[in-house]
């Protein structure tokens, strides 16, 4: 989710609880000989930052359901941004900056990587989509990227038979004294009917071989970053090369190869910006909860000694 | 051929059952979130099972209480319901904690000046805010006050030492001028000394170090407990009151007859100076009867007194002569020299007490030694120029604001805080606390 206009009422409003807090919490530290959590306001600061920490988690069961009717899934987002941003300071001055004994210091190591890891998503999620909008015009679903890889292999592969099907059917309607011709014909650019025979079947034979040796292997493989078409400078040059040495009738079909190189290009950096750019939640929703359940423990614990 | 990008090709695309093979991301983290939480769960259960309630501690125990770590009913009693902190019915058990004032109008609990759980601090290492709660603006049950109204700190609105503010005066009955005695003086067997404080001023928890001028061993004195009846466990945080026997008699001697050589009268009340006297010259006439009957100036060395020339009918009335002569000596030069004689109703004079005051901070605690790297007239200032007995020595609390602020020692200045010099509970009335627990209930067996 961008962080944009829409968050500024949810950004002041936790910048003055941030503010109050603090303000009740400077004059409370000075007058106590040492704040605690256990005192009247330490438990005020616990109460609400693990009720911010517990709605926050309750965004997981909000994207469950999503047809229930309690509020927008983008105002739910928002309010677990700010409210889970807010709970721990509210914590940190619940515990009055120490982290206590050993359920508590570990729940708080945990919390600080759920923190951590939270400003960090909501980071990646405001400037990555503009990342891959400008950079991965041809994205897609992110489930279907195999699916479509498949696709693309095929279609390439059809395009390859396509054309070389049209060479080799030329060839088979020339006449014996053209194809005798075309075999005693030397390297010279004067070209003649027997030339153009002879050209057309190199021709075939090495748009197959770099489709069999370069394309396929590289549309087959996922992510195949050793390879040479996975860098698009080498690539457009090796395209560049086969059009040089192909005949002008194929360079529409080198064309869509290229273009369809491009696409799978495309679609392992997509994979990999969706890694990124939700990989960070599998360390903050599994210590979230780890941190909820630890959190009650503490809650019931404390208030009962 | 051209690739065909029809609305049915892109279409075809789609692979229209992909939700139902949920992605490896969100495999993982449906596993890691059942994972991580049972795990966090186990450690708590395997922890519990260790060490008992010791995984629940708010934090680590302070030194004198962690023994305890495992044993958190010791102080937390159990109690039904929530909410429950410790009651100061658990620090009873242990401690005897006697009221600060009877006269205060409130006691605070246990625990809100001695905070558990932060580690391996002092206990008795409290805020200032706990003091200042009720001394910042003192009320008390009676109806005047004998401490100042408002103090906000030490640093702050800490006033003068009672024994320093005006009017005060030393009320010890002992005539001393310190000026003097740390002059170059003609000292024991005529040589020439010159007192350091130390020679006189001794904590009588200190070696027993010979004097420097006449090897005069110093005894031990009272214990500061005895001094001034506040505790104390540090035997060398007082001086101990300055004692004759020990501190001025290599130079004040107390001869008192040249009959009796280097003999001198004891250091004592005039009744028992009289009985020895009257002893003593008995003895002496006993053995020589032949100087009954010689007649003897009575002029002695005081100037005033007439001349007279006194003969004795007999030993007993020679006795009274001499005991009259020496007292005489005694009364009028001697013992005037440091002590105070007053005209009583019989025939020897009375001495005021000596009242050297051993603290001149009875609410507050000091330690010289923990101040013995520096020297005595660093703080002491004004004893190279005092003359006068009722002069006092005592430092200004703006000497000790020098080092001591209330900010502490993180502040690159030393503890200033209340409890660096101030007791709460008045120990005196401390009471023997019986034991209530054994020792396998201590160690949680």
């Amino acid at each position: 989710m961008r962080i944009d206009r829409t968050h500024r009422g949810w950004f002041i409003g936790s910048v003055v609880a941030i503010g109050v807090a603090t303000a009740i919490y400077v004059p409370y530290a000075l007058r106590t000989p040492r704040p605690s959590g256990g005192s009247a306001i330490g438990l005020i600061y616990g109460s609400v930052g693990f009720g911010f920490m517990i709605f926050a988690g309750l965004l997981g069961l909000r994207k469950k359901f999503p047809v229930w009717r309690i509020g927008r899934a983008q105002t739910w987002m928002r309010a677990h941004l700010w409210l889970g941003f807010l709970s721990y300071p509210l914590i940190l001055l619940h515990g009055a900056f120490h982290f206590g004994g050993p359920l508590t210091q570990v729940m708080m190591w945990i919390f600080t990587l759920v923190f951590v890891s939270g400003i960090l998503g909501a980071a990646i999620q405001h400037f990555m989509p503009r990342v891959h909008t400008a950079q991965l015009p041809m994205e897609t679903i992110y489930e279907q990227i195999d699916h479509v890889r498949e696709q693309l292999a095929m279609e390439a592969g059809r395009l390859v038979d396509s054309a070389c099907d049209a060479l080799d059917g030329e060839l088979s309607r020339a006449s014996v004294g053209q194809l005798a011709a075309a075999a005693s014909a030397g390297t010279d650019w004067d070209v003649t009917v027997a030339d153009g025979l002879g050209f057309n079947e190199d021709a075939s034979r090495q748009l197959r071989d770099f489709f069999l040796s370069e394309t396929l292997p590289y549309l087959d493989k996922v992510g195949a970053r050793d390879m040479a078409l996975a860098d698009p400078l080498r690539a457009k040059g090796m395209f560049q090369q086969l059009r040089i040495l192909l005949p002008a009738a194929l360079h529409s079909t080198i064309a869509d190869l290229e273009t369809i190189c491009e696409e799978k290009r495309q679609l392992d950096q997509q994979r990999r910006y969706h890694l990124v750019l939700h990989g960070w939640l599998l360390v903050h929703i599994p210590l979230s909860y780890a941190v909820l359940l630890l959190g009650a423990v503490h809650a019931v614990m404390a208030l009962k000694y | 051929m051209q690739r065909i990008r029809t609305t049915k090709e892109r279409a075809r695309r789609i692979d229209l059952m992909y939700f139902a093979r949920p992605h490896w991301l969100r495999r993982w983290r449906f596993w890691l979130s059942c994972a991580i939480p049972l795990a966090a769960l186990g450690w708590l259960c395997t922890m519990h099972a260790q060490g008992g309630q010791r995984v629940f501690s708010a934090g680590p125990l302070s030194r004198s209480h962690a023994v305890f770590t495992k044993q958190c009913a010791l102080c937390h009693l159990r109690q039904a319901g929530y909410f429950q902190n410790v009651a100061d019915k658990a620090c009873l058990s242990c401690h005897d904690a006697p009221v600060h004032q009877a006269s205060q109008s409130f006691t605070p609990t246990c625990i809100s000046c001695h905070i558990e759980h932060k580690g391996s601090l002092q206990l008795t290492a409290t805020a200032d805010s706990v003091c200042t709660q009720c001394h910042a603006d003192l009320h008390s049950r009676e109806d005047s006050l004998h401490v100042a109204h408002s103090i906000s700190g030490f640093s702050e609105d800490h006033p003068e030492f009672a024994g320093l503010r005006e009017g005060s005066r030393d009320p010890g009955g002992i005539k001393l001028n310190h000026y003097l005695h740390m002059q170059s003086l003609l000292g024991p067997n005529h040589t020439r000394v010159r007192l350091g404080c130390e020679d006189c001023h001794r904590s009588p928890g200190r070696d027993k170090g010979a004097w420097s001028y006449a090897g005069v061993q110093l005894q031990p004195a009272s214990s500061t407990r005895d001094m001034a009846g506040v505790r104390s466990s540090h035997d060398a945080s007082y001086m101990a009151p300055p004692k004759f026997v020990e501190n001025c008699a290599a130079c004040h001697l107390l001869d008192f007859d040249k009959r009796f050589a280097e003999e001198q009268v004891p250091h004592d009340k005039p009744e028992v100076v009289h009985a020895f006297l009257e002893k003593r010259f008995a003895e002496y006439i006993a053995t020589h009867p032949g100087e009954v009957h010689e007649a003897v100036r009575f002029d002695r060395q005081i100037p005033e007194r007439p001349a007279l020339v006194r003969m004795a009918r007999d030993a007993r009335e020679w006795v009274g002569f001499r005991v009259e002569e020496t007292e005489d000596l005694l009364w009028r030069k001697t013992c005037k020299e440091c002590h105070t004689l007053t005209a009583a109703a019989g025939p020897l004079p009375e001495i005021a007490k000596s009242k050297i005051t051993a603290r001149w901070m009875p609410r507050a605690e000091f330690r010289h030694d923990s101040h013995r790297m520096m020297t005595c007239e660093s703080c002491h200032t004004k004893v190279t120029s005092s003359h006068e007995t009722p002069d006092v020595l005592l430092p200004s609390i703006t000497t000790c604001q020098e080092c001591h602020r209330a900010q502490g020692p993180t502040k690159e200045f030393a503890e200033g805080r209340c409890f660096e010099c101030h007791q709460y509970h008045n120990w005196r009335n401390e009471q023997r606390v019986n034991g209530t627990y054994d020792l396998r209930q201590l160690r949680g067996e």
